[in-house]
């Protein structure tokens, strides 16, 4: 995946874009194709917003119409009610549709899935039955006529030729965000969202972004078709109509720009060439309904999707050699980087944890082991964010970070890996190890994306996956997987580096190939606290070893020392 | 020739390979112990027996047949019963509802099935008083026991128990194991998957240690417990290499 | 006083059918963790169904309420077969997704066979209703209690009383162990389709002679059940159906007291509330989980 887009392809966009508006603009045609072609302009960015949300992020947004009917009411009542300006008007609604998307994108901080779907599906029914009904203000079902267009763009010729600009310009617009640091944070939200999490993305604010951008989106073609066709009415922008455009996202393919201009053409024109289906009303539409379920069961990446798989060039890696990596971490001079205090941890009335201490300290590998259901992957996840602590605290380099939330600890200094590999699947290795990289408070990539995409490259060099740092995680093996993951991790430059069982699943090759990476990580001074049940690495890379069992801390000491007590060899065999 | 024969089996998890070619027979009316360090793939030799993880090659033989690759519902009702780590009480039936479904796997009226389940709790007085508890409000313990007797309700040939002792306190891990003791004594064969070798070789018969999927050690319960093998493999062999 | 006591009876009228719907829903995603969309597209085919048996073809009621049940408990296995069985173990969003389709497949294809007047369907009694007092008892009302009470009794029987409804009750809460205990977690989740499929049938069938059978009741009746089942606590039977009767209420005082157009509205307001404030629900989480 070419981080940046390549310019040749950029020049190309915008060769087509100027092609189709000149087209637009010149090219005379009968009132019912423009008509059809107005409409597919103006739905194709209502769907370019849907791409951001469900394509993009993984959420899903049953009220789009909704949002397109409020850019569509702010141009149609302002320019025939309040005579305001068209564009005055448009930015209004956009602004209002945008507002509206953040609060609905608000809701995704508790809740997610069906919950989510039911949330756009109220606000897309209340406004409905608003729109019908606030009869003084909406009009009711008599809809708005007579809608103005801008001057300049009076005739139906020019203002066609504006909305397909504005498809253009916004069709641009998301295939730039796709590869900026947003859309990739927003990428890694919908592959994983507690890694993205444990890589410092910010899950909460990337959704309701989302949410926000695709309202914008959905306005501004809202708005444009108001002024396109000149008159509206509420039955345009019912919940049937936000799921024809849900179905043009699948159809054409959610992840991409292209995919959703396909998609919607596609959804216009056919129906189109088979008018006759419109003519029993019903057919066409189940038609549509049973293409939904098609469309999911086989075709789930949509055409464009499909398309991109079957001629995919990988890009080829370029050949010059990476930087060796550096690891900064942060030091305040204190001789412990993280301290665990008194924590516990309970679920209900299970103590998964029940009061532990322990202080890695600086530069040192330091283990955690216990049998299972002994309580140390229920730390480390207290430790990192994903649970909050019942009770005690949890400083990093002396900062107590308790308190804080998964991401905020990463910005503070932290990183992991997990048990059973949490990698973005889509993207490829350097696209992982770059959101990795590009963590806020990163101070080795302050030179701005130049830097982050050279950090990524020294990262993967590392670990010795220099040479495929474009191809996507599902191509690697589990045991080159599990290094990717930690190049990403020390792509952001922690101050403790945590690893939860790196040797699970592993052969013996890889194992051994794993206690060599894990000594070079050790040899630059960077602090490693790991947990693992293989004591043969175990006792080859940790120097300390804290020992829990029943959640509570039974031994801690030299690695030499603890292996002996016999209150670990009890724990461990059982012997009482 | 045993109730259960395990020839050169290999069980794969996507890519990792979980299982390295284990072989071992169960006599009939033994308790068998499979030991060994977490990941060693102890649960998952129990879960190719019982179809939840088919084999990728081996073969399993029960009473001579072949059962590698049945489903679930298939092997229960060939008489092999699971009773799988973490207990997995359904949270919101009763203990007695919980234990009645142990008799899923063959077709009886309800009333037989509520009387059999009222027998169990005799073998179980520890949770007589908590027969129309909640699943989830059950203890730990408890929830023990409530599995193991939904295992037996299936009348099992063989009875596969997956760590029994995780997350007890030590107490009630005594009072379980007198319960698969006594289970025993009444002659079930059982293969006990246990992290917790002490207790496990106290009720074995015989003993396996797996290691990183393969089998290392084997032998009869004293030996086993008494060779210094088996705390190697649990501690780690090596002597520790990282220098101050 | 008469007013209210008159809304109260017509609220939980109208909520019981609600509430059926919603009973409807929370077996299938207890059991496959799905949200069926297509939920209220039952209710409407199966009045349909009892147009073209009950009045077109002027069958008996009663035979024509039979082949309707038919219909819908064939309808639910198909639907099973074909919607949600290809997509057992894609994750949430294309199961929702392709339910949202199959819903608008449904109401589409009656609307291409049948079209798009709405249709009369006759109450179960030909009196109209009863005077009781200051009261009016509409019978059709009388006939929605009395079949949802039966219905909910059925529910309470089979789920606390039958082995059947262990079972299906243990496929909900861990299909994976189910499985290792010999029960058959397919034709358990087939069940739940069916019965699902009958119960949304039923409640259309009832509610029918109140409104008009039309392609858009489907949909309108889902969405106030869904809104009911989270109110009510999602996921937990007693919690649909209180939350259904609930949200026929409060609708309907609504609608008198507020305000008539806007009354579709209110489900969804206090839906949002309730997102809002506090989504477990008023049963919230019966049963506790380590995370």
């Amino acid at each position: 995946m070419n981080m940046r887009g390549s310019l040749a392809g950029q020049i190309g966009y915008a060769l087509v874009a100027l092609v189709a508006v000149a087209l637009a603009a010149t090219v005379k045609t009968d009132g019912y194709v423009a008509n059809i072609l107005m409409q597919a302009a103006t739905y194709a960015i209502a769907v370019f917003g849907l791409s951001i949300v469900l394509g993009l992020c993984g959420q899903i947004n049953l009220a789009q119409a909704a949002f397109f009917a409020v850019g569509a009411y702010a141009v149609a009542l302002g320019t025939v009610d309040y005579r305001l300006p068209f564009w005055l008007c448009l930015i209004f609604g956009m602004g209002v549709a945008f507002a509206a998307g953040a609060l609905l994108g608000l809701s995704t901080l508790r809740l997610g899935g069906h919950y989510l779907a039911m949330v756009t599906i109220s606000f897309q029914q209340i406004l409905t039955v608003v729109l019908i009904n606030a009869i003084r203000f909406t009009h009711g079902p008599d809809g708005v006529s007579s809608i103005g267009r801008p001057p300049g763009f009076e005739s139906s010729q020019s203002f066609l030729a504006l909305a397909v600009a504005a498809m253009a310009i916004s069709g641009y617009l998301v295939w730039r965000l796709a590869h900026s640091r947003l859309g990739r944070a927003m990428r890694a939200v919908r592959d994983n969202e507690l890694a993205a999490s444990a890589a410092g993305v910010d899950v909460f604010r990337v959704k309701w972004v989302a949410f926000a951008l695709c309202a914008l989106l959905g306005g501004l073609g809202g708005g444009l078709f108001a002024g396109g066709f000149s008159y509206i009415s509420p039955d345009q922008f019912a919940f049937s109509d936000s799921i024809v455009l849900m179905t043009m996202a699948l159809l054409g393919g959610v992840a991409s720009p292209v995919g959703s201009a396909l998609g919607t053409g596609l959804l216009i024109l056919i129906p189109e060439w088979l008018r006759f289906l419109k003519s029993v009303p019903g057919l066409y539409l189940a038609i549509y309904g049973a293409a939904v379920v098609l469309i999911v069961i086989f075709m789930p990446d949509g055409v464009w999707g499909f398309i991109g798989r079957r001629f995919a060039r990988r890009p080829r890696a370029r050949s010059s050699t990476a930087e060796p990596l550096v690891l900064g971490p942060a030091d305040s001079g204190s001789d412990v980087a993280l301290e665990v205090r008194g924590l516990a941890k309970y679920f209900g009335g299970l103590k998964a944890v029940d009061g532990v201490d322990f202080r890695v300290r600086r530069g040192e590998v330091h283990a955690l082991i216990g049998p299972n259901g002994s309580g140390k992957t229920t730390t480390l996840n207290v430790v990192t964010g994903l649970y909050r602590a019942t009770r005690g605290g949890i400083s990093v380099d002396g900062v107590d970070i308790t308190g804080l939330p998964a991401h905020k600890r990463t910005i503070a200094g932290l990183a992991r890996t997990f048990q059973n590999i949490r990698l973005f699947r889509s993207m490829s290795a350097l696209e992982n190890v770059v959101i990795g990289a590009e963590r806020e408070g990163n101070a080795l990539v302050a030179g701005g994306p130049d830097a982050v995409l050279r950090r990524a490259r020294s990262a993967l060099a590392f670990v010795g996956l220099e040479e495929r740092l474009h191809e996507t995680i599902p191509s690697f093996s589990y045991g080159h997987q599990r290094l990717i993951e930690i190049a990403r991790a020390l792509a952001a430059n922690p101050t403790v580096l945590l690893l939860d069982e790196p040797a699970a699943g592993l052969n013996t090759s890889e194992k051994k190939a794993l206690h060599v990476l894990l000594d070079r990580i050790a040899a630059q001074g960077l602090t490693i606290l790991i947990i693992d049940h293989d004591m043969t690495l175990i006792a080859g890379v940790a120097k300390h070893l804290t020992v829990l069992n029943f959640g509570r801390r039974i031994a801690d000491g030299s690695t030499a020392e603890v292996l002996r007590e016999p209150d670990v060899v009890a724990a461990y065999l059982g012997a009482s | 020739m045993g109730l259960l024969e395990v020839r050169d089996l290999r069980v794969h998890y996507g890519e990792i390979e979980a299982l390295r070619g284990v072989s071992f027979s169960i006599e009939e009316g033994a308790v068998m112990a499979l030991l060994g360090s977490n990941g060693a793939g102890k649960s998952t030799t129990l879960r190719a027996i019982s179809g939840l993880a088919p084999p990728s090659s081996g073969s399993i033989l029960l009473d001579g047949q072949p059962i590698a690759g049945l489903s679930p519902r298939a092997i229960v009702r060939l008489g092999i019963a699971h009773v799988p780590e973490g207990r997995r009480v359904f949270p919101g039936l009763s203990a007695r509802e919980n234990i009645m479904l142990g008799a899923s796997n063959r077709s009886a009226p309800s009333a037989a099935i509520r009387r059999e389940a009222d027998a169990m709790f005799e073998l179980f007085p520890d949770i007589r008083g908590f027969a129309d508890a909640l699943g989830w409000t059950l203890s730990g313990g408890q929830q023990q026991m409530v599995a193991l007797a939904r295992g037996l309700m299936a009348k099992p040939r063989l009875l596969l128990l997956d760590e029994p002792s995780l997350g007890l306190a030590p107490v009630i891990v005594q009072a379980v194991f007198r319960i698969i003791a006594d289970i025993h004594r009444r002659s079930a064969t059982v293969l006990l998957v246990e992290q917790n070798a002490h207790m496990a070789l106290k009720v074995a018969s015989w003993g396996f240690v797996l290691e990183s999927g393969r089998l290392a050690l084997g032998g009869d319960p004293a030996t086993l417990w008494s060779n210094e093998s088996i705390r190697d493999a649990y501690l780690g062999g090596a002597q520790p290499t990282a220098t101050a | 006083m008469e007013l209210f006591v008159q809304l109260l009876f017509t609220g939980v009228g109208i909520g019981a059918v609600y509430a059926l719907v919603a009973l409807g829903f929370v077996l299938i995603f207890r059991a496959t963790s799905v949200v069926n969309f297509a939920q209220g597209e039952f209710s409407m085919v199966a009045a349909y169904l009892m147009v073209v048996f009950a009045v077109d073809l002027g069958l008996p009621y009663w035979v024509a309420f039979l082949i309707s049940i038919a219909g819908m408990a064939l309808l639910g296995a198909v639907f099973n077969l074909l919607v949600y069985y290809p997509l057992r173990n894609r994750g949430y969003l294309p199961v929702l997704i392709s339910t949202i389709g199959a819903s608008i497949f449904l109401s589409n294809s009656v609307l291409a066979l049948y079209g798009p007047q709405p249709q009369v369907l006759p109450g179960w009694f030909d009196t109209p209703g009863f005077q009781v007092g200051p009261i009016y008892l509409d019978s059709q009302y009388l006939v929605i209690l009395a079949v949802t009470l039966a219905l909910v009794l059925f529910q309470y029987w089979l789920f606390e009383h039958t082995l059947l409804g262990k079972k299906l009750q243990a496929t909900s809460q861990d299909k994976e162990m189910a499985s290792l205990l010999g029960i058959p977690v397919a034709l358990m989740i087939m069940f739940t389709f069916i019965y699902s499929a009958v119960l949304g049938g039923i409640a259309g069938i009832l509610v029918a002679p109140v409104l008009f059978v039309s392609i858009q009741m489907g949909s309108n009746i889902a969405l106030k059940a869904f809104a009911a089942t989270i109110i009510g606590g999602f996921g937990d039977v007693a919690g649909a159906i209180l939350g259904g009767f609930a949200i026929g209420i409060i609708e309907t005082f609504g609608a008198a007291y507020i305000s008539v157009p806007f009354k579709d509205a209110f489900a969804f307001i206090v839906l949002i509330v309730f997102l809002a404030l506090k989504p477990q629900g008023i049963f919230g989480e019966r049963v506790s989980e380590k995370a």
